[in-house]
């Protein structure tokens, strides 16, 4: 009997005859255990990070919010908790102010003025106890703070700027505020704005203060508009929400549960959704690596065919020949995995840091998952021994005589060839020989082309999902902005009459063009069990400044309609026509709403991709009993005033809360994402690779599969150089089917992942599949060019062939 | 050199030899040969197995070079050549017929003779078809190799060499997986060839088949042990016995 000893030796032979094939294939299976690997070590530390700084900044389990301009005494809101609740079921609750402010600050780069929230806490007995603030940097706010002008600034906006960790700052009406540290809360720990902002730390400082200094800013005494909660561990907050909300309704209240809160959602959703994509992203490598793998083990096991016949002569058991090639295939499982589980370490090591840098949490660990890596490692061993299973039971089924047989009497099949002999082709036998070859060997073709699409439609996943994005903020800039790029909006600090001072102090600002007054108010939107929060905006739709753009339906100002968005018809199962119950603020007394049910019809969809937008024409402010109001004032910067220089003189105006340019959240958005953008193109280029590996192993095996036939062409004097060009002529066709499955491939994941992962992660987007054109020139460069260069790298050793050997090989 | 009878030599070897490294071990595989080729010969290179017969077939043939000594196919001197030099002479002076075919399995029977015409780039250029059936296999034209029995692709191959009508064709074992009766086919094949006036050249271990060729080089160790006529006179195909 032969020894394992020297089954393993003569394997290890094996694998040094094919060391470079079986370096590409290690790489790939390399690259493939290591990506998940690491990858997936994020998603654990994450979850494990977000838990526990969710956990010790006590993120509410519920929150009320109050419409803009309502406010109500304090206590009330914690009255109507008390109303629903039952002892021991609340752990803390704590009713806030938030108002809308300006925030000038100076920064390293000269002084700016963003949009922002002055967030009154209460600070005594060591609070805020919901929802409290973790400090980064100075020092934190204390009782001793109450009432005085003394700051929190939010620690997302402060890293962005590089702020000192004390300053001083201005608020809107030139409120002078020291801030006197950098505090991470939960619900900016990503900064989501109410607007629509992601990611908006450029553009949006929350300051965080005393609840009493911030209704002396607001001028709203003993007022409060805002209430988070806390409840016990394992009390169920849906019914509780439920009976809240009936209480609060004549509040003008709205009650909101944890999932609600755009960053905890994010955060959490994110990284289910982000598994999910290193989940397909692993598949889709690994796929390549086993359809790489089997390819080269088919020919290894082809080429010892004969000596597989022999040891079958000489009585060897098949299960005994298959250790040779079982060994072989573990072999380069085995160096796969070694590999990997360096690449898995490194890459999480590098993901783990920008993270980190990324979403500053007060919590952040990233130990080595030992397991994950264990569990990887073993797939990473097995793939490759799946990937051999059927080339070798293949091999050790024929019969001695079958195998030992050579020459032409052993000649095989010709795959598809036969179908496709009277297809016309163009140019001399030479140069059909690709596309006879690829018909001539379909399973290789396929096995090649799949494994090499796995890898494009990672690729077309990747930048589709940016350009999906793109297409989003694409959209949405155009509906916001129409024909005006610096198109602005103020944001009045309460309610205002039409003709009123405030109102037209804002219109009439020389700094201000083509001003146009709009009410915005908070609403929902409801049918049957599915309830969609909304921003509601009653605006001119006959305006010649802006309107917006109706896509599908007709606007009619003189008849009660809402505009909504794609996405809200469709996640509310509406039609244009059909009616809706719309939840809206009333006045109920000065300064006093509650929240009324309406039935209105959808008289049509607007353009704007997100799903909160929603459109009245001012007309129908009769409605919400308010009169002719205001609480925003649309317009743009007039000629020659820059962004800075209005907002700064709009900080003057009485009743100004903010000033927002319309554009500036989505170009704070395509920052960010072009720093994504910058690490995508590290991914896009590993995928790169990987598709270069697998065709190179491909052609390097097509190469020694031909090597004869390449011989017979030299022989008959066809030049290095045009035998190479017909293997770069097979690989391209190669890879132009290989790219077209990758597209196919790709679409198909891109529309999985956006209609799961995304929908839950960001709802309120309208995201639409959009591949741009760069991305599928991308994917067919990628596809078909870099296949088609693969055989290339087998220059030197076509020009060193030993033709005269070659020719005589009998196989 | 010129023949009284007229033949001009087309291969002349000068003092060549040839020799390998394996395993440190420094082999010679042709020793010294010296020799000339008349157009239309029908030779035959006869020896054991390592006397140098493939090697002194290849080195004519420019798929190797001498390690000294010069090889002169018609008038030019081919192991001076460049290697761009040797693949235009391979595409141009001569054609290869192998003992295991070595034909392209993805092209059919005729795009296999349609690549000889197509390599050879001559502007009087055979057709395909018709060399195809002065083979016997204008049935078969469609037939992809690995559908044809071992005579048949031979017949192919050399369909194949032929249809580049380049003046000189090598075989090398060309019968050596055939049965007698398809072998004694390929071999008339051949004959006809050299009658043609090509200069044929079948390296073989088959005593036999040298019977039917102008001239036997027969090679021991590297050198040439004997050259000329056969032995017993040329025979006819029919006479011999395989």
């Amino acid at each position: 009997m032969i020894s394992i000893g020297t089954w393993l030796k003569w394997s290890l032979r094996d694998l040094k005859a094919r060391w470079v094939q079986v370096a590409a294939i290690a790489l790939i299976i390399a690259i493939g255990t290591g990506t998940y690997a690491g990858l997936s070590s994020t998603t654990r530390w994450r979850v494990a990070s977000n838990e526990t700084s969710f956990g010790m900044t006590n993120m509410h389990d519920l929150r009320v919010r109050l419409g803009k301009a309502a406010y109500v005494p304090r206590g009330s809101l914690i009255a109507a908790l008390n109303e629903v609740v039952q002892d021991g079921t609340v752990l803390a609750a704590e009713e806030r102010l938030i108002v809308q402010s300006q925030v000038s600050v100076e920064t390293k780069d000269g002084p700016i003025i963003v949009p922002g929230r002055i967030i009154g806490v209460d600070l005594s007995d060591g609070g805020p106890h919901v929802d409290s603030l973790f400090t980064r940097n100075g020092r934190p706010l204390d009782a001793g703070d109450t009432a005085e002008l003394v700051a929190m600034i939010e620690g997302n906006f402060g890293k962005f700027y590089d702020l000192e960790p004390e300053g001083a700052l201005t608020l809107s009406g030139y409120w002078p505020m020291d801030y006197v540290g950098h505090a991470l809360a939960p619900e900016y720990f990503l900064v989501m704005t109410e607007e629509g902002g992601m990611l908006a730390q450029e553009n949006f400082a929350a300051v965080f203060t005393s609840l009493e200094t911030a209704m002396a800013l607001a001028a709203a005494v003993d007022s409060v508009n805002d209430l988070v909660v806390k409840l016990t561990d394992g009390v169920d907050a849906e019914p509780i929400a439920k009976a809240l909300q009936e209480q609060v309704r004549d509040l003008g209240g709205t009650v909101l549960e944890k999932l609600d809160d755009p960053s905890y959602r994010v955060m959490t959703e994110d990284v289910e959704g982000d598994q999910l994509f290193y989940d397909i992203l692993a598949a889709a490598i690994f796929a390549g690596a086993v359809f790489a793998a089997f390819n080269l083990i088919g020919r290894v096991v082809e080429s010892q065919r004969h000596e597989i016949g022999v040891a079958m002569a000489l009585g060897v058991l098949p299960r005994v020949i298959a250790m040779r090639p079982i060994m072989f295939g573990l072999q380069i499982a085995v160096l796969g995995v070694v590999f990997g589980i360096g690449v898995g370490a490194g890459l999480g090591k590098v993901m783990g840091d920008v993270l980190e840098d990324f979403v500053p949490l007060p919590f952040w660990e990233a130990p080595f998952q030992f397991d994950l890596f264990v569990g990887v490692a073993l797939l990473g061993l097995v793939l490759p021994l799946i990937a051999i299973a059927y080339p070798v039971w293949r091999a050790v089924r024929v019969t001695p005589v079958e195998a030992i047989r050579t020459g032409h009497l052993a000649a095989r099949g010709g795959g598809l060839a036969k179908l496709f002999k009277n297809v016309p082709l163009p140019g001399s036998t030479v140069l059909q020989m690709p596309f006879r070859n690829l018909v001539r060997a379909p399973r290789r073709t396929v096995l090649t082309s799949l494994g090499i699409a796995a890898i494009i439609s990672i690729l077309v996943l990747i930048m589709g999902m940016v350009d999906s994005f793109f297409d989003v903020l694409d959209r949405s800039e155009k509906e916001a902005l129409g024909d005006s790029p610096d198109r602005v909006a103020v944001d009045l600090d309460t309610i205002y009459r039409l003709g009123g001072t405030t109102v037209e102090g804002v219109s009439r600002s020389p700094a201000l063009a083509d001003a146009e007054p709009a009410l915005q108010l908070s609403g929902v939107l409801i049918n049957d069990e599915t309830e969609i929060d909304i921003f509601l905006t009653f605006t001119d739709f006959e305006s010649t400044l802006w309107t917006p753009t109706v896509v599908e339906g007709a606007v009619d100002p003189q008849t009660p309609g809402v505009l909504i968005a794609r996405r809200a018809a469709e996640d509310l199962g509406l039609s244009v026509g059909d009616m809706v119950t719309l939840r809206h603020p009333i006045a109920t007394d000065y300064g006093k709403f509650a929240m009324l049910d309406s039935q209105v019809p959808v008289m049509g969809i607007h353009a704007n991709p997100y799903r909160f937008y929603a459109y009245m024409d001012v007309g129908q402010t009769g409605m919400t009993r308010m009169g002719p109001v205001a609480n925003v004032v649309y317009g743009q910067s007039a000629p020659g005033v820059s962004e800075f220089e209005l907002k700064s003189q709009l900080m003057s105006v009485g009743g100004v809360g903010s000033v927002r340019s319309l554009a500036a959240s989505t170009r704070a958005l395509r920052d960010l994402m072009d720093q994504f953008i910058s690490m995508l193109w590290v991914m896009e280029g590993a995928v790169l690779l990987l598709a270069l590996l697998i065709a190179y192993n491909a052609a390097s095996i097509n190469m020694d599969e031909r090597a004869r036939e390449h011989a017979t062409m030299m022989a008959f004097g066809i030049p290095v150089g045009a035998v190479l060009r017909n293997a770069a002529i097979e690989s391209a066709l190669l890879g132009l089917i290989a790219t077209v499955f990758g597209l196919v491939g790709g679409y198909v994941l891109l529309e999985r992942l956006l209609a799961t992962a995304m929908t839950e992660v960001m709802p309120d987007l309208g995201m639409d599949i959009a591949i741009s054109p760069v991305t599928l020139a991308t994917a067919s460069v990628a596809g078909v060019l870099a296949v088609a260069i693969a055989p290339l790298l087998s220059y030197r050793k076509l020009r060193r062939m030993d033709l005269p050997s070659t020719l005589r090989v009998m196989e | 050199m010129t023949q009284s009878n007229g033949a001009k030599a087309v291969i002349e070897l000068e003092r060549v030899t040839k020799s390998y490294v394996v395993g440190g071990t420094e082999v010679i595989a042709l020793n010294d040969v010296t020799l000339s080729i008349m157009e239309g010969e029908f030779v035959s290179v006869l020896g054991p197995s390592g006397s140098g017969k493939t090697t002194l077939l290849n080195t004519i043939g420019a798929l190797d070079s001498p390690t000294s000594g010069t090889v002169t196919v018609d008038g030019d001197d081919i192991s001076k050549s460049s290697r761009k030099a040797l693949f235009e002479f391979r595409r141009r002076s001569v054609s290869f017929v192998f003992q295991s075919f070595n034909l392209f399995p993805g092209l059919t029977a005729l795009e296999n003779v349609q690549f000889g015409v197509d390599v050879s780039g001559r502007k009087d250029k055979a057709d395909a078809r018709e060399v195809l059936s002065k083979v016997g296999l204008g049935e078969r034209v469609d037939h992809f190799p690995h559908e044809l029995s071992g005579g048949e692709q031979q017949r192919v191959a050399i369909a194949r060499a032929l249809a580049t009508g380049n003046p000189i064709v090598l075989a090398d074992e060309p019968t050596g997986e055939l049965d007698f009766v398809t072998g004694a086919q390929i071999l008339v094949l051949l004959q006809e060839q050299a009658a043609e006036g090509k200069v044929v050249i079948v390296v073989t271990h088959n005593r036999e088949i040298s019977r039917i060729t102008d001239r036997v080089i027969q090679l021991s160790s590297g050198r040439i042990a004997s050259d000329g006529p056969p032995a017993e006179g040329r025979a006819k195909i029919s006479d011999l016995a395989w």
